[in-house]
């Protein structure tokens, strides 16, 4: 009988940890576990450890020494296949442990599945972070892991590839001795080859979920692990050496599409990782690389480039043609979650392009004369376009453009800091209102923030700025708790602002090692300077050092009681005291209680109205138009409006408060009336004196309340929620009896029911003669998005889509190519585009002179009386623009979804239906004809689903609730 | 087959008459019929006593008449919540209880045999357990809800506690097992319910009837049924739905059935004690729960050759019925499919059959020896032990294994002493 598995665990001078992974192999839940240490010739006394335990577990543990050391991982690991007797063969490196039930597991799943190769997942744990940060534990391609499957070759599963490591994985001993599948010898990442090797020669190949593999990782360690001295040039020579040599096995075999995701991957990730490092490395060994890249690169078939992710594809392509800046800018562009801009862009032919020199269609263009190779016909245009990124409209405050420091020196107590920051496709125009603010702040506290004020202006093609101040007094660390300070340069342009990180770049002076003197506020022991340096990701940032005499250990006595038991214990403490003070006095809950126990037994403020739309989206839809009314008619009250981020475009003659701010609960505890689209946080209780207006936000076609299968099926205490929230209103609107049937019955509304209309839709009814503002509106808006040239509007406004997890799709396209738009309609048309404000669009700027973004208007109103037509599929718009009769055509591409509406929307359409875009091209040239001939229908869905709009639905509700001093109760 | 075992198997307690114990005493029949010794321990004693065909293979003890103390260990979270004297107080006096139950426990796995196994059928029982010593046991901790109705319950935050380091974490499906793996939880695997049913007759699914068979509370979802119901009855007259069980809903879903016009069509026949007898006069099932684990009434109706209408709302769910070929499935709430589906089986004759017929060969899977042989390759190897490569290693036979809740990876386990061997269990553990 042979053991289930043996492990085979490999060490070279590493005698302090062995003990650990092999104990780790000795704790397995699976009793029948071999191990089988190999010491790869160790000077440290490693073999006497591996001796020592081999003697203290006799039968279990066993100890090999190769004669003399092979330098590598590949010859050990052989070296225990050929001394193991297991049935399953894993492998284990000394510094790291396996998983309790990684025998177990994987054992077993190879029993159940007749693999010849399982694998599990692989977690890297980083030592150095403290127990419990979020970002200790990280999963190794853990998408690959997600549930428990079992392939029959490499080709259905081709990412395997992604996961190259050869410890996370049980091989059938068998599989190995017929495949003759062994370790190379003679090159670093063999675990590479090995894996290809094994994934394409495996029969069966088994995922488990389960986590098997501990990967200790320690960043700060004195000698890196083989795999992590990326630093070595010879080390990247040999794993391009490794790739082509798992090129050529795929050759072998005839396997072009798995060499082609192999490919990708070396993109994605190999090439990716080395990049990365480039910036702190010399001169002399960055050429080197680049060449050995470029060299491999070129080998490659093209194509990888377009099937690699897009930035990192840009990386690959501009270090093939040489472009190490563009290169660099594109490797670094994908880090964390908003990526600074390096490279400059350019935009050609209605696209934007990476790196600044426009592309050329054919060799000989301007980047093939710098780059050595000539760029295959158009290819070039395709990897470097980057229109889909959006940098073109996304708004500012999202871009983060690099800014690179110039100057960065003290001068008699004075520091002197100028930079220069990228101005992407001149988003910020010559002539808008320049200013800007030096923050400093505590890396650990980023709210705590020192300023200093900077000159900024165009230069160039850039925004050049400059600051001087007295650091002494600018800044003011507290000492001790504060050690590093980070710096970022605010820049406001016009309406728009944006944050930017000085740092490292072309042109830079040193940055490292200039002092600031500054005065801790709680002792100069703590330090009396910060002393600059660059971070790994080239930004400037500044460390608190002592300069006194006895700084230095006053420092360290500091930090020594702080590292001790106690004073981890009492440092703890006090966090949590202040984590949970803060959440006692500021959490919703603690509002919410606040709320209903005291503020709402504060007196009623009389004539109090809090206004909210859409959670504090905008200033827009059926309150803003009986705020409206209600000023117009001049009554006493006083009109609160809630925002949710920004009070920008609010009415300035109303009290704004935000959204979940103390003044937001005072506001409506002390109010008359609430008046909403949608909901008012729950756990409110709204006290008897208030009159809850709900307005609703449109009538329905999707089913709503207790009519979504989402709600069917979820927990009773979420319908509890949805009766609880819904028996707060006092007052509903409704259109039709279609809104009774529907609205009314799904949300479980039992108030009293107010037929009048929609306020909003006053204006699409009764026109806009009586109200100057609102045509100023309109009229203000045409001239912005340059509708005055005699071509109509359409405006295209569909509802989100649905993702695959059940939530909204976030991206949403035109219709129709715009390409296609200009070249058939763009003589008579411009589209506007109107994403469901939980979406977005990137229109390309080729889209510019036939189509708008219209997202970001705050009010559909304005739009839907400007448009001369509607395009939307089964979106509530359709029943308030129908009251326009003006043509409607309804685009369903994605019919099947459909089945899931209130009625049927194909026999009560009030226009063409269309599934395609050549049919929507069509119905849409043929506007008049169609609208002529579906007037009918039209003007039947107008009646039916708005019959109680007649244009007087404010008025309706003012009088009905607010004349007559505010005194009256709602529900009376 | 493998050696006979000592199988402990804890529960919160044994005589309730719920699913849980259904499932005991039928795992506890079938392993004592092939010469396992059995015991099957309740931590406590149930409210409403059922015998669930005891026949006295397998031996039944209580360890707590009864437990008045707090069902759960008192967690204060907050420093004013620490200044609870009385809390503290019966705190303690829990502690002390559960430590003469877990010394109870402690006799019986000491009188156990070599290659002893505890199976842990609930949570809360684990507590007991993890107190006992369980030296030279294997201890399987079980789970048998979806990780879904785990997740949002308070039970979430103790199987991650109290299941940690158990050998083997069970879960009643894969889907679940790579859930709980996912969550972190490297311990899990999966074995399914046994079929507990021998259909001796067969529904000749002519009958126009369509059975329901659960307790009427709001997850088991039969409001959902009588909505889909409504759609599907019409245009469809003769069609009668037969709703089998009682609950907390039954007088409100009588109303709704009533209010719906549905008086007719609808029969509440209350808790039937052979499910043969609803079976087998029906010609389909009708599963409308919300929330499910492994849902043993569709096992039932399968084995009987019944199609089968359900929500796909579990793993469990998807587990036993594949869409189309022995049952359908519809989207969790979607009631106008629901309705849908149960109008497809109620027109076509010949598609009852071929669902019915493909059932009965799907639940095959889930026949006592098919399952036991899951247990059995489990325990086989969670005992699996290196064969001797000399004479010299007779301690290693039997490996250690530590107490559970020690120190965790990378300590070496502790070398264990003698394996234990005591006097068979006491003929008045019944």
């Amino acid at each position: 009988m042979r053991p289930d598995a043996s492990v085979v665990v490999i060490a070279y001078n590493d005698a302090r940890r062995l003990p650990r992974a092999v104990g780790s192999v000795l704790a397995q839940s699976l009793g029948g576990v071999e191990t089988v240490i190999v010491d790869d010739a160790s000077t440290d006394g490693t073999g006497e450890v591996a001796d020592r335990l081999a003697a203290a577990h006799p039968g279990r543990v066993r100890a090999v020494h190769l004669p003399s050391n092979s330098g590598g991982c590949g010859r050990p690991r052989n070296a225990g296949v050929e001394r193991s007797d297991g049935r399953y063969v894993m492998f284990l490196d000394s510094d790291d442990v396996l998983d309790r039930h990684a025998c177990l597991n994987l054992v077993s799943a190879a029993g159940e599945t007749g693999a010849d190769l399982v694998s599990g997942l692989c977690e890297r744990i980083f030592l150095d972070r403290p127990e419990g940060a979020r970002d200790r534990i990280k999963p190794w391609y853990p998408w690959l892991y997600r549930r428990s499957a079992v392939y029959g070759s490499l080709r259905e599963r081709p990412d395997l590839l992604y996961d190259t490591l050869s410890t996370n994985k049980a091989y059938r001993r068998e599989f190995l001795e017929e495949n003759g599948l062994r370790f190379t010898e003679r090159l670093h990442y063999e675990d590479l080859l090995f894996s290809a090797e094994a994934y394409l020669a495996s029969g069966r190949t088994a995922l488990i979920p389960h986590r098997v593999y501990h990967w200790l990782v320690r960043e700060r360690a004195v000698a890196p692990s083989i795999s992590n001295r990326r630093a070595e040039l010879a080390n990247f020579a040999d794993r391009l050496e490794i790739h082509r040599r798992i090129d050529m096995l795929f050759a072998l075999r005839g396997a072009y599409e798995l060499q082609r995701v192999k490919d990708a991957k070396f993109v994605n990730h190999d090439l990716l990782l080395y990049l990365r490092e480039l910036r702190d490395r010399d001169p002399a060994y960055r050429a080197r690389f680049l060449d050995l890249a470029a060299g491999y690169l070129a080998e490659l078939d093209p194509r990888v480039f377009e099937r690699a992710n897009p930035m990192p594809a840009i990386a690959a392509f501009l270090v093939r043609e040489g472009d190490h800046a563009g290169a660099l800018a594109a490797a670094e562009y994908d880090r964390g979650k908003r990526p600074e801009l390096r490279a400059p862009l350019v935009e050609r032919d209605g696209r934007i392009f990476w790196g600044g020199l426009p592309p050329a269609d054919s060799p000989g263009g301007p980047l093939a004369v710098r780059a050595r190779i000539p760029l295959p016909g158009g290819a070039g245009r395709r990897v470097l376009d980057v229109t889909d990124f959006g940098f073109h409209q996304r708004p500012l405050k999202e871009m983060r453009p690099a800014n690179t420091v110039t100057r960065l020196e003290m001068r008699g107590g004075v520091v002197h800091m100028a930079g220069h920051v990228l101005n992407p496709l001149g988003r910020v125009p010559a002539g808008a209102a320049l200013s800007a603010t030096l923050e400093f702040f505590d890396r650990r506290r980023p709210g705590r923030k020192q300023r200093a004020k900077a000159r900024i202006e165009h230069r160039g093609g850039r925004l050049a700025w400059r600051a001087a101040f007295e650091p002494r007094r600018r800044i003011r660390p507290f000492g001790f708790v504060d050690p590093v300070w980070d710096v970022r340069l605010r820049v406001r342009a016009g309406a728009e602002e944006m944050i930017t990180c000085p740092g490292d770049g072309a042109g830079s002076p040193p940055l490292a090692g200039v002092a600031l003197p500054v005065r801790p506020r709680l002792t100069r022991l703590a330090g009396d300077r910060l002393r600059s340096y660059v971070t790994e990701g080239g930004h400037l940032a500044f460390l608190l050092e002592g300069g006194l005499p006895w700084g230095r250990p006053a420092r360290a006595a500091v930090l020594r009681a702080a590292g001790t038991p106690t004073g981890r214990e009492a440092w703890r403490r006090v966090r949590r005291l202040h984590r949970s003070a803060r959440h006692l006095l500021t959490s919703r809950s603690t509002k919410a209680r606040v709320f209903n126990r005291v503020l709402s037994r504060l007196p009623v403020r009389a004539g109090q109205v809090v206004f909210e739309c859409h959670l504090g989206a905008r200033y827009a839809d059926n309150p803003k138009y009986i705020y409206r009314e209600l000023r117009r008619s001049g009554g006493p009250f006083r009109a609160v409006w809630s925002y949710a981020s920004s009070p920008k475009g609010f009415p300035s003659d109303a009290v704004l408060v935000k959204r979940g701010s103390w003044a937001y609960y005072l506001a409506l505890a002390r109010a008359r009336f609430w008046v909403d689209n949608q909901g008012f946080p729950d756990g409110l209780r709204k006290r008897r004196e208030t009159t809850y207006i709900q307005t609703w936000h449109g009538s329905a076609y999707k089913r709503m309340g207790i009519d979504q299968p989402r709600l069917k099926c979820g927990p009773e205490a979420e319908r509890a929620r949805l009766q609880r929230m819904v028996d707060r209103f006092d007052c509903f609107l409704v259109r039709s009896e279609h809104d009774v049937a529907t609205l009314v019955r799904g949300l479980g509304v039992r108030s009293e029911l107010l037929a009048a209309g929609y306020p909003r839709n006053d204006p699409l009814v009764g026109g806009l003669d009586g109200d100057p503002e609102l045509a100023a509106e309109v009229a203000e808006l045409r001239r912005s998005l340059g509708l005055g040239d005699g071509r109509r509007a359409v405006l295209y406004a569909p509802t989100f889509r649905t993702g695959p997890g059940g939530r909204p799709v976030r991206r949403m396209d035109p219709p129709i190519d715009p390409a296609v738009f200009a070249r058939e309609l763009g003589d008579e048309m411009v589209l506007l585009v109107r994403p469901h404000y939980l979406c977005t669009t990137r229109l390309p700027p080729s889209a510019r002179a036939v189509m708008r973004d219209v997202g970001a208007v705050p009010d559909v109103t304005p739009l839907l009386l400007l448009a001369d037509a509607l395009v939307t599929d089964h979106s509530s718009i359709m029943f308030d623009y129908a009251l326009l009769d003006r043509p409607i055509v309804l685009h369903l591409p994605d019919e099947p979804t459909l089945g899931a509406g209130y009625f049927d929307l194909e026999r009560h359409a009030p226009g063409p239906i269309t599934r395609t875009e050549e049919e929507l091209v069509a119905a849409l040239a043929g506007l008049d004809a169609a609208g002529a001939a579906h007037a009918g229908r039209r003007r039947a869905f107008a009646r039916r689903f708005g019959e109680h709009d007649r244009g007087t639905a404010a008025r309706t509700v003012v009088e009905r609730y607010f004349s007559g001093g505010g005194r009256r109760g709602g529900t009376a | 087959m493998a050696a006979p075992r000592d199988v402990f198997i804890v529960c919160n307690n044994v005589d309730d008459m719920g699913g849980l114990q259904r499932w005991a005493h039928h795992m506890a029949r079938l392993l004592a019929a092939r010469g396992d010794r059995v015991v099957l321990v309740g931590v406590t004693r149930g409210t409403d006593r059922h015998d669930h065909h005891r026949d006295g293979s397998y031996a039944v003890e209580v360890l707590h008449r009864e437990w008045r103390l707090p069902v759960l260990a008192w967690r204060p979270e907050t420093p004013r919540h620490r200044l609870d004297l009385p809390a503290r107080v019966r705190d303690l006096r829990r502690s002390a209880a559960q430590r003469r139950g877990a010394a109870r426990l402690s006799e019986l796995f000491a009188a156990a045999r070599p290659g002893a196994v505890v199976i842990v059928a609930q949570v809360w029982a684990m507590e007991w357990v993890r107190l006992a010593d369980t030296r030279g046991l294997r201890v399987v901790g079980m789970s048998h809800e979806s990780y879904a109705a785990t997740r949002r319950s308070s039970r979430y935050r103790r199987v991650k506690e109290l299941y940690a380091d158990v050998d083997r974490l069970l879960l009643l499906t894969a889907e679940d097992a790579d859930a709980w793996a996912r969550d972190g939880m490297s311990n899990a695997d999966h074995v399914p319910n046994a079929l507990h049913v021998r259909p001796k007759v067969h529904p000749t699914l002519d009958l126009p009837v369509v059975a329901c068979v659960g307790r009427l509370s709001y997850e088991k979802g039969v409001d959902l049924l009588l909505e889909a119901w409504e759609r599907a009855v019409a245009g469809r007259p003769g069609w009668r739905l037969h709703v089998y069980g009682a609950g907390p809903q039954e007088d409100e879903l009588c109303a709704a059935a009533a209010t719906a016009g549905l008086a007719d069509s609808v029969e509440f026949r209350g808790v039937v004690d052979d499910v043969e007898d609803a079976l087998v006069e029906a010609s389909v099932f009708a599963l409308p729960s919300r929330a499910e684990g492994f849902p043993m009434s569709v096992l039932e109706a399968m084995a009987y050759g019944l199609p089968s209408v359900a929500f796909d709302c579990a793993p469990g769910v998807r587990a036993l019925i594949e869409d189309g070929r022995d049952g359908l499935l519809v989207p969790p709430g979607d009631t106008a499919a629901f309705a849908a589906a149960l109008g497809r089986l109620m027109d076509d004759r010949d598609l009852r059959r071929s669902l019915g017929r493909e059932a009965r060969a799907s639940v095959e899977r889930f026949r006592p020896e098919t399952v036991l042989a899951r247990w059995d390759r489990l325990f086989d190897l969670l005992h699996s032990t290196l064969p001797a490569r000399d004479e010299a290693v007779p301690e290693e036979a039997v490996p250690g294994q530590a107490p559970l809740g020690r120190a965790g990876e990378g300590a070496l386990p502790v070398p264990e002493g003698a394996v234990v061997s005591g006097p068979a269990l006491e003929g008045d553990s019944f």
